[in-house]
């Protein structure tokens, strides 16, 4: 499993969406320095979420002869029901807010993606 | 093809629901959901429980618009993903559909990316339209294109006049992201996806229970006796208690609202309880080879006759809590106790099936769950605030208008005329007033995505009236 690159692609594509979605409200310079700044905690949460949450599925559960594909193939629909009804919950006890939403949307495709990653490596 | 039904999909998704309110436009968009489904996946609308399901999510719809209550709108979304579950896979159970329509909905475009690893392997004749690479060349420039143009603006004057003269907000960049949501969505469902492991499991697995390979007399006879005993004397426990309860209830004219309230409330709770341990305990005793065992007979009667008295239980809450609401109307929570008393007698005759016809867990688990989707159906097409609302001030002999005027608009007509036709304390009188005049007045203010059938109705009024 290759997490530092799975962890970089996500931290770049959490990246992206959390700050399309912000600038869809306020487009301003003082955003700019704080999106380029905001790679650090996104890049922490990314790690700590893949860390913790995926790549114990695939250390546990993986067996000798047993593909990351075969794995996620199994497990990532239980997984993204669940990740799907926190970040809905998270959406709704927001109250809607503009950054809540777009964390709990960039959380959901962002480990989404990842899984996607994880399966899409050729071993077995 | 295929992609111009989800573009043109997306853009109606926007069009109906970017800040609006539910209404019409939930409506709307379950007949193009449908006609998307219809189009895309027409060989699996030949199947008989898809058809059914797909008239369901019509008729849900319909119930949206005239009922607009949360309930039609849950049941919507309910049938939405029963529909998509169907359509993945016809056979399965009611709880698999459930399954496989919120995976499809929520991640099929993610799942669909796993099989595309699976045929990598396999020669690819005909080459899509690469989209992530169009999305990397167009996405990525533009974002440092703009971070770029942040940054200069602030380092040169005339550059900076040049861009603020850019007037771009004729762009309305959220309704645009909210399209990107409903082109997700469409691409999602369009070719349902399933969740292999737990479909094929379902699809393996019969209702009918088969004898284990193992089967030790010894054992099965002391089961059997530990069951005979313990249901023995949950029974006479349980004739005990209904005795009791019948003798409180003939003897007692309790017209307290709070005895009658916690009567019924620690009935339910003891219900609770007893229904759940009940079921546990009959599940544990039939799971296996004691249901083949010869000399099971006494301890089938016993757990029979345990899931009659239970039910007579049920009935006695029933009867509790109908004195209750002929006396102090309905409530919500009061709906809820039928509604459970409901299930949980449905829950028994399952049991009773289950233990008399030798079926498994799983059967049980499928008739509930098809059984509570119908009364879902059902309770859906009830407008319970206007009901309880006609109900308490018709028939029940004490009226709480302050919980009445708290429930949701769909009572304010309904109220407003019961204000006219009585004499009310001037503080009800004015909330009431109040309530219907925010009830117009929001009517009024609704866009056309927003419509329900209130809006019909007045609008026909305000005709009747001017004439």
């Amino acid at each position: 499993m290759n997490i530092p690159s799975n962890v970089g692609k996500s931290t770049l594509l959490a990246m992206c969406i959390f700050w399309i979605i912000n600038f869809t409200k306020d487009i301003s310079m003082d955003l700019a320095g704080f999106a380029l700044l905001s790679a650090i905690p996104i890049f922490i949460c990314v790690s700590l979420v893949i860390i913790i949450t995926i790549c114990p599925v695939f250390w546990f559960l993986k067996k000798d002869n047993v593909s990351n594909y075969a794995i996620a193939k199994k497990y990532f629909p239980y997984y993204i029901i669940v990740m799907f009804a926190l970040c809905l919950m998270g959406i709704i006890t927001s109250r809607s807010d503009v950054y809540s939403i777009s964390f709990f949307i960039t959380v959901f495709i962002t480990t989404a993606q990842s899984w996607v990653w994880f399966a899409k490596e050729n071993r077995i | 093809m295929k992609q111009a039904i989800i573009i043109l999909s997306s853009l109606l998704f926007s069009t109906l629901f970017y800040s609006q309110n539910i209404g019409l436009n939930l409506s709307i968009f379950s007949i193009l959901t449908l006609i998307v489904l219809l189009i895309s996946n027409t060989n699996k609308f030949k199947n008989k429980a898809t058809i059914i399901y797909a008239l369901l999510y019509l008729v849900t719809a319909a119930i949206v618009f005239f009922q607009h209550t949360t309930l039609s709108i849950i049941t919507n979304c309910v049938v939405f993903f029963t529909l998509i579950g169907s359509i993945t896979e016809a056979k399965s159970s009611i709880f698999v559909n459930w399954l496989n329509g919120v995976y499809t909905t929520v991640a099929g475009f993610f799942h669909r990316s796993f099989h595309f690893n699976e045929k990598e392997a396999k020669p690819i004749l005909k080459k899509d339209i690469d989209f992530l690479h169009w999305i990397k060349l167009i996405g990525i420039p533009l974002v440092f294109i703009i971070v770029f143009i942040l940054l200069y603006k602030n380092g040169n004057s005339v550059f900076n006049d040049l861009i603020s003269q850019i007037n771009l907000k004729f762009i309305n960049m959220q309704w645009i992201l909210f399209s990107v949501l409903g082109y997700f969505l469409f691409s999602n469902i369009i070719n349902p996806v399933e969740v292999e492991h737990a479909t094929k499991l379902d699809l393996e697995t019969g209702n009918s229970l088969s004898k284990g390979t193992i089967f030790s007399e010894e054992d099965l006879k002391k089961e059997k006796q530990l069951g005979t005993t313990l249901m023995l004397l949950l029974n006479v426990l349980i004739v005990f208690y209904l005795v009791t309860d019948i003798i409180a209830i003939s003897t007692s004219a309790t017209s307290n609202a709070e005895t009658l309230s916690n009567q019924v409330h620690n009935g339910i709770n003891a219900l609770i309880a007893s229904i759940v341990i009940a079921i546990v305990i009959i599940l544990y005793f039939f799971r296996g080879n004691l249901n083949f065992y010869k000399d099971n007979k006494a301890l089938k009667i016993l757990a029979f006759t345990w899931i009659i008295l239970n039910a007579v239980l049920v009935i006695l809450i029933a009867f509790k809590n109908n004195i209750y609401v002929s006396s102090f109307g309905f409530t919500y929570k009061r709906v809820g106790v039928y509604i459970y008393l409901l299930l949980t007698f449905i829950g028994l005759v399952t049991t009773f099936i289950k233990v008399l016809k030798v079926k498994n867990l799983l059967f049980l688990f499928r008739v509930n769950t098809q059984i509570a989707f119908v009364i879902l159906m059902l309770c859906s097409t009830i407008n319970w605030d206007y009901q309880i609302t006609h109900y308490n001030i018709n028939y029940a002999q004490s009226v709480d208008l302050s919980y009445l005027i708290n429930l949701s608009n769909n009572n304010a007509s309904l109220l407003k005329t019961y204000n006219d036709k009585n004499t009310l304390g001037s503080k009800n009188y004015n909330r009431i007033n109040n309530k219907h005049t925010n009830f117009i007045q929001l009517l009024e203010d609704r866009s056309w995505q927003e419509y329900t059938y209130e809006n019909l109705k007045e609008t026909n009024n305000s005709k009747t009236h001017n004439y």
